[in-house]
């Protein structure tokens, strides 16, 4: 049973912006670590049950480094979804977006996502597309495994095991704990630069209403982003080791830190 | 190449290494410096992502990576460790590389893929007690015995000598051919007469298992001859061109390294009721310091391109090499000015690098071997 897998990705930024100033050059981007699980199931799912496995990312031109990565781990190949129109998407643009991209490639039979990104954290995006492409959807997914004709799926849930039945194709965000994502190593990313190949798809080949797309299609907006200031505060605490215990206790306990 | 090197391929390279080196290596820098010992562990994962084979084709179980990406890997690794840096270089240029250049078939595919894969790390023999920057007065004998040689050899100073497993010794196997008479042999740690002696108890690059290695009447088939007898002298120069650019990475990196930790320090540590970074004569350091390593760095990274061009780098890799190596020297030194008396205590890691950085200018040709190569260079063009 080959399977056929598309992992969704993003490139996230990783420096605070400077001067409201989103900073996008090499140094300042990282493919989302959450997407890294996802990416690692389908390499070890490709190893066990054979298959292919695309990486597929909505971005400028420099998100191209989050497939690279993707594809220095072991993704066979790498889709762009670029293009001006797209910018200033919110989820549900992007999910649109993504999920018309993914109708004109290949079919799949697993659709993977992280569940969450490192510099937006709405975890939105997976369920999102998978509603709009009407496919089942497990979040925080913890391990996978053949089950008849489809497979088993398993969730871990405030102390619970939840387990799903489901046939393909099916979709799911995989859980940071499910697996450790692998170092890439140098043939890999060798192979990814100079031997894989990475796809471009434009706006106008998705079939859709420029006024659903980007800026226009996007019903929410980021008004504004300041940092928070962080205070640290330092105190220290005298007295007899009794007394000290007792005080630390008491701080601990009101900040919640234990109850 | 510039751009390559901003985002791209070279960058990803960079990357990957840094990551796993601030995972895995940089948390116990100080722990196998301090122990002298070699961290099996981590070099067992970095077999694993290619370390080991780095420029090593595919088909013989490396990564087929260009010079460029070899530097970046060497520069990154030493960054961490200088001692893990220098295994990886010698086993990568001066053990795996002289094979592939100079090994016929049956030699390729028998030593190049248990090394490009880590499984066993190279070593290269040349220098002996009376042997260093004068290669030709090498000693060591092997004496021509039927389909065998009886060699007979004391190496010093050998890189990786307490873990090596495939050595390259350089032996005289001809005793009036003079520099023609020099011919090198491939002999596996285990032969029976092969005797690694006790680790050298060196002033840096501790982890790295530096010791000698002798030969008492050892029996070295002759198909263990890397190309043709007499060529010894010059596969191991022709080694040392490529090597040398892995020693300049090697300085760059800690250069590097010890170029951050100033910089780190000196934001945190006030005196006179600011930090010392507010101090002009730190500043001034800290600019010498960036400028001279971004310098090296791209003697480095521009010799390693000529050579993927395919042309002559032979006098661009030794001025690489010996101005990398003054720059890490010089930049370790300030690093621990900046420190002031923690810098030269053993609690801050640019105590380390500053003596990491001093063997750069002495191994794999010293710096005023270096200088007589670019001379001789030089003047040989002028003509
Ligand atoms: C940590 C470490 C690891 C090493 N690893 C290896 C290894 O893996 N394999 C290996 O074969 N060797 C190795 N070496 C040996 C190293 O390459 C030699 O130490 C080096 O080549 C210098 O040789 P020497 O020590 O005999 O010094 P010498 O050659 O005795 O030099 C002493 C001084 O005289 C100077 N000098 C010599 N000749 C001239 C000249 N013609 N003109 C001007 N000045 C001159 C030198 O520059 C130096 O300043 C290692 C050394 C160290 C310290």
């Amino acid at each position: 049973m080959a399977l056929q897998i598309i992992v969704c990705v993003k490139s996230v930024v990783v420096k605070p912006p400077k001067r409201n100033k989103v900073d996008r050059s090499a140094g300042s981007i990282d493919l989302n670590p959450f997407d890294k699980p996802a990416i690692e199931l389908a390499v070890r799912l490709k190893a066990q049950f054979g298959g292919s496995i695309t990486a597929l990312t909505m971005g400028p031109k420099s998100a191209e480094t989050a497939l690279y990565d993707a594809m220095s781990m072991g993704a066979d190949r790498g889709i762009l979804l670029c293009d001006p129109a797209l910018a200033g998407s919110d989820t549900l643009a992007t999910s649109l977006a993504l999920s018309a991209a993914l109708k004109k490639i290949n079919d799949f039979d697993l659709l993977l996502f992280g569940v969450r990104t490192s510099d937006s954290d709405t975890g939105q995006v997976g369920p999102q597309v998978a509603e709009l492409m009407q496919l089942p959807f497990v979040s925080g997914l913890e391990s996978i495994e053949p089950d008849g004709q489809g497979f088993k799926l398993i969730r871990l849930i405030d102390g619970f095991v939840e387990e799903f039945k489901a046939m393909l194709p099916v979709a799911m965000s995989v859980h940071p704990s499910a697996v450790v994502p692998r170092d890439s190593s140098l043939s890999g990313i060798e192979e990814s630069f100079e031997v894989k190949p990475i796809e471009l798809i434009k706006a106008d080949e998705l079939g859709l209403d420029p006024g659903v797309l980007g800026e226009a299609g996007s019903p929410t907006r980021v008004a504004g982003m300041k940092k928070i200031p962080k205070e640290k505060k330092c105190e220290f605490i005298d007295g007899s080791d009794t007394d000290i215990a007792a005080k630390l206790l008491k701080v601990i306990t009101e900040t919640g830190v234990i109850s | 190449m510039i751009d390559k090197l901003l985002d791209g391929k070279y960058h990803a390279i960079r990357k990957s290494v840094r990551d796993f080196c601030e995972r895995e290596v940089k948390p116990v820098a100080a722990e196998i410096d301090k122990e002298a010992s070699f961290p099996w562990e981590i070099v067992e994962k970095m077999a694993k992502l290619n370390y080991f084979g780095i420029q090593t084709p595919k088909e013989l179980g490396g990564s087929g990576m260009d010079t460029l990406g070899y530097t970046i890997v060497v520069e990154e690794i030493a960054r961490a460790a200088g001692g893990l840096g220098l295994c990886v270089t010698v086993h990568n240029s001066v053990a795996v590389y002289p094979i592939m250049a100079f090994g016929n078939d049956e030699q390729k595919k028998k030593f190049v893929p248990p090394l490009a894969k880590g499984e066993k790390i190279g070593a290269f023999c040349l220098t002996e007690p009376n042997a260093g920057s004068d290669a030709s007065g090498i000693e060591a004998t092997a004496i021509s015995d039927g389909d065998h040689y009886i060699v007979n050899a004391n190496k010093v100073f050998v890189t990786n000598g307490g873990v090596a497993d495939t050595c390259l010794f350089f032996v005289r196997t001809d005793p009036d051919a003079g520099r023609r008479g020099i011919s090198v042999l491939i002999v596996e740690r285990g032969t029976p007469g092969f005797v690694a002696g006790e680790l050298e108890d060196m002033s840096g690059m501790r982890c790295n298992q530096v010791s000698s290695l002798r030969l008492y009447d050892c029996k070295v088939p002759k198909e263990n001859l890397l190309g043709r007898e007499g060529m010894g002298l010059l596969i191991g120069l022709n080694a040392l061109d490529v090597g040398r650019m892995g020693i300049a990475a090697q300085a760059v990196g800690i250069a590097q390294a010890a170029f951050e930790e100033a910089t780190k320090y000196s934001m945190q540590r006030k005196q006179f009721n600011t930090p010392i970074a507010n101090h002009q004569a730190i500043q001034m350091m800290l600019a010498d310091m960036a400028t001279q390593v971004e310098a090296a760095r791209a003697l480095v990274q521009r010799a390693a391109s000529m050579r993927d061009k395919g042309l002559p780098f032979s006098k661009e890799a030794a001025m690489a090499k010996l101005f990398a190596s003054e720059t890490s020297s010089r930049v370790a030194d300030m690093a621990v000015q900046v420190h002031g008396g923690y810098g030269y205590s053993k609690s801050y890691p640019v105590e380390r690098y500053y003596r990491d950085a001093r063997v750069t200018r002495i191994y794999e040709g010293t710096a005023e071997i270096h200088r007589i190569v670019i001379a001789k260079n030089v003047l040989d063009e002028m003509e």
